[in-house]
């Protein structure tokens, strides 16, 4: 009897890490057919050079990624993010431009990160508000804050410190842009959290059912406000990323990158509704449609061709895999 | 103990029936804030400024009427304001080419209706979650605006009756505040009084009991999404002819603001519960809150920082007074 039950526990790890391993091998089969598709029609895709600046570019959406990923597991949505990042740019550059040090700015920046973290996270986990009312509010309060602070006008970034510059520019080995490394040493650490460390499964426990979370003694208000910290911070190291780039703090900075990542994470196969994806597959997902634009880009297709396929793959790839669950379900 | 608990369920009946939960919360934010700013300047209480109000109040309230419907049966449209340029742009380049007030009227109900189609069909029959469809349709609409026209579509139609459904008057009141009281109208008695707005409360309440006797619970949502669709390719139309022109940028954060109102006036994200005197409420709260700030001489900036605490702030009094009725 005990040596079934254990037997049985023992199974179903890795029955569930199966599954997930198929969901991920279908969107790794959608990655290499778009590499496959644009290697054969447009010229020098697949080369290093393209292939890592496509890499560096994804670093945005990647590390804000690990952070909404993480929020929708447990349950919760952050759409704040895009606003985040034109709000912490502000805290880095006057902080350089003042001190010239990245340290300093850097510092600043995650201290910023850390307070609208620790707000957003209190408002749904303390105060018991619905996380998108939550995030639609700061979303709205930082962005209009930004207006207001820089009277709509961006604020260059005048010290010019090399360490700064190379954020944007700077290749490891002259090979992977730095972004593109701190992007996937962040989704490394906090992937091996999900799926090793207590407190990654205590995150899946609570998206995937918070009243049997509750009784198995986990604190559901705490992971879900640690959640909210960890998303914030990673959309702050997004945000220094996209300030690096442009050279500024930019009042428009982020618009609409909320919905970017949010549509990245849930192609990737992180469920809406909580306790359900990896991170693996929202890397993949964003992946996938970064490949996808800077193909269609290669093909000489407007931006706004790329806006209207990227809506119907999302749609269409969303569509696929409810088919497919719902077949595996038997109804 | 049984009796006492009948009485205080009676009395909470009672309120709830002359208004609902967040309402009053709403009603008492409204009336302050209204009466704060007529303090601070007395010429928000002028005529002009009161029907100043309920014009930028129409646009928004036309779609919160639909939106209202669509979230109380627990789905929700973030694809109305790239919806609201594009019909304005097809509006415009219709009534150009025909002339006729009608033509492009319909033009613009039919592309919007087929919208609200596209969307609500992705939803019940592939089951999409509404949130990441209509982010899709939302992309593919701002990018098929701009594969539509690169430009403004200038109006060269002079068209007196097309003018007239962003500027006229009836009387001293506007013609979009007619049009958007008689769709919140048509909208109140739907929900309130008939069979079909109950079924819509019930669809969000709970939709397998709703499929287990034996409604269409598909068929609820795709009319709520086409009923959305409709009342955007409304406000698309007085968009385009209060801005004579058919603008690809316009309509920007739209759906933004018409779910913050919506869940401003008390209506649930998770479906089955809300009203839409709710909605009209936080349609004018946020209204009042963007008059009071330009009245004010305040930094307009403010109109989006005021309407996010708000927004939290209101629910999050609810939620104070909903545990103190449990206690």
């Amino acid at each position: 009897m005990s040596l079934a039950s254990t037997a049985s526990a023992k199974d179903q790890p890795s029955m569930l890490a199966r599954l997930f391993a198929r969901q991920e091998l279908a969107l790794l089969v959608c990655l290499v057919l778009v590499l496959a598709f644009f290697s054969a029609t447009v010229e020098n895709f697949f080369s290093v050079r393209n292939m890592t600046n496509v890499l560096g570019q994804a670093s945005l959406a990647l590390t804000a990624g690990v952070g909404c990923a993480i929020v929708f597991i447990s349950g919760e949505v952050d759409i704040s993010i895009g606003s985040l990042l034109a709000t912490i740019a502000l805290p880095l550059i006057i902080i350089m431009n003042d001190t010239n040090s990245l340290l300093l700015g850097v510092g600043g920046a995650l201290l910023f990160g850390l307070i609208i973290g620790v707000v957003n996270g209190y408002l749904v986990a303390y105060a018991g508000i619905n996380s998108l009312i939550v995030t639609l509010g700061t979303m709205f309060i930082m962005r209009g804050g930004v207006y207001l602070y820089t009277g709509q006008r961006a604020i260059p970034d005048a010290a010019s410190l090399d360490s700064f510059i190379a954020l944007s520019d700077g290749r490891l080995f002259n090979i992977i842009p730095y972004s593109a490394v701190i992007a996937i040493v962040l989704l490394a650490a906090f992937g091996y959290m999900m799926q090793h460390r207590p407190f990654g499964r205590q995150i899946y426990a609570v998206g995937g059912n918070q009243e049997v979370a509750r009784l198995a003694g986990y604190d559901v208000r705490r992971v879900k406000f640690i959640c909210f910290i960890i998303s914030a911070l990673l959309a702050t190291v997004a945000g220094i990323i996209l300030a690096a780039r442009v050279g500024s703090a930019q009042h428009t900075a982020g618009l609409n990158f909320e919905f970017q990542v949010v549509a990245a994470t849930v192609l990737g196969g992180v469920s809406l509704a909580g306790g359900i994806g990896s991170l693996t597959g929202m890397a993949l997902g964003v992946l996938i449609l970064q490949f996808l634009s800077n193909g269609l880009r290669g093909l000489g297709l407007p931006t706004e061709w790329q806006l209207v396929i990227t809506g119907m793959i999302i749609i269409a790839a969303v569509a696929f895999d409810e088919a497919k669950r719902r077949r595996a379900n038997g109804g | 103990m049984s009796e006492l608990t009948h009485a205080s369920a009676q009395k909470r009946l009672i309120g709830g029936q002359l208004l609902g939960s967040s309402q009053l919360v709403l009603g008492a934010i409204l009336a302050v804030l209204c009466i704060a700013i007529s303090i601070a300047a007395p010429q928000f209480y002028s005529e002009a400024n009161i029907i100043a109000i309920l014009r930028q109040c129409a646009l928004v309230l036309i779609v919160a009427s639909g939106m209202t419907m669509l979230i109380i049966t627990a789905e929700v449209d973030l694809s109305v304001g790239a919806s609201l340029a594009f019909v304005g742009c097809i509006g415009m380049a219709v009534l150009n080419s025909t002339h006729s007030l009608a033509l492009g009227m319909l033009a613009a109900l039919a592309f919007a209706g087929g919208v609200g189609l596209f969307n609500g069909l992705v939803v019940t029959r592939l089951r999409v979650n509404s949130l990441i469809a209509t982010i899709g349709t939302m992309m593919m609409l701002q990018g098929g605006v701009y594969l539509f026209t690169r430009e403004a579509v200038q109006n060269h139609n002079q068209l007196t009756s097309f003018t007239d459904l962003g500027a006229g008057y009836v009387g001293a009141v506007p013609v979009p505040v007619i049009i958007a009281a008689l769709i919140f109208v048509v909208a109140y008695v739907t929900l309130r009084f008939t069979t079909l707005g109950r079924y819509l409360y019930a669809v969000g309440a709970n939709e397998r009991a709703v499929r287990l006797s034996g409604l269409r619970s598909e068929r609820l949502k795709l009319l709520a999404f086409v009923g959305t669709g409709l009342c955007v390719g409304v406000a698309g139309m007085i968009l385009s002819s209060l801005m004579n022109a058919g603008q690809p940028t316009a309509g920007r954060g739209f759906e933004l603001t018409v779910i913050a109102a919506v869940i401003l006036g008390g209506t649930s994200l998770l479906g089955g519960r809300g009203s839409l005197f709710g909605t009209l409420l936080g349609v004018l709260v946020l209204k009042v809150i963007d008059n009071g700030i330009i009245i004010l001489g305040w930094n307009q900036d403010l109109q989006m920082v005021v309407p996010g605490i708000v927004i939290i702030l209101a629910t999050y009094l609810d939620i104070i007074r909903n545990n103190a009725n449990v206690r």
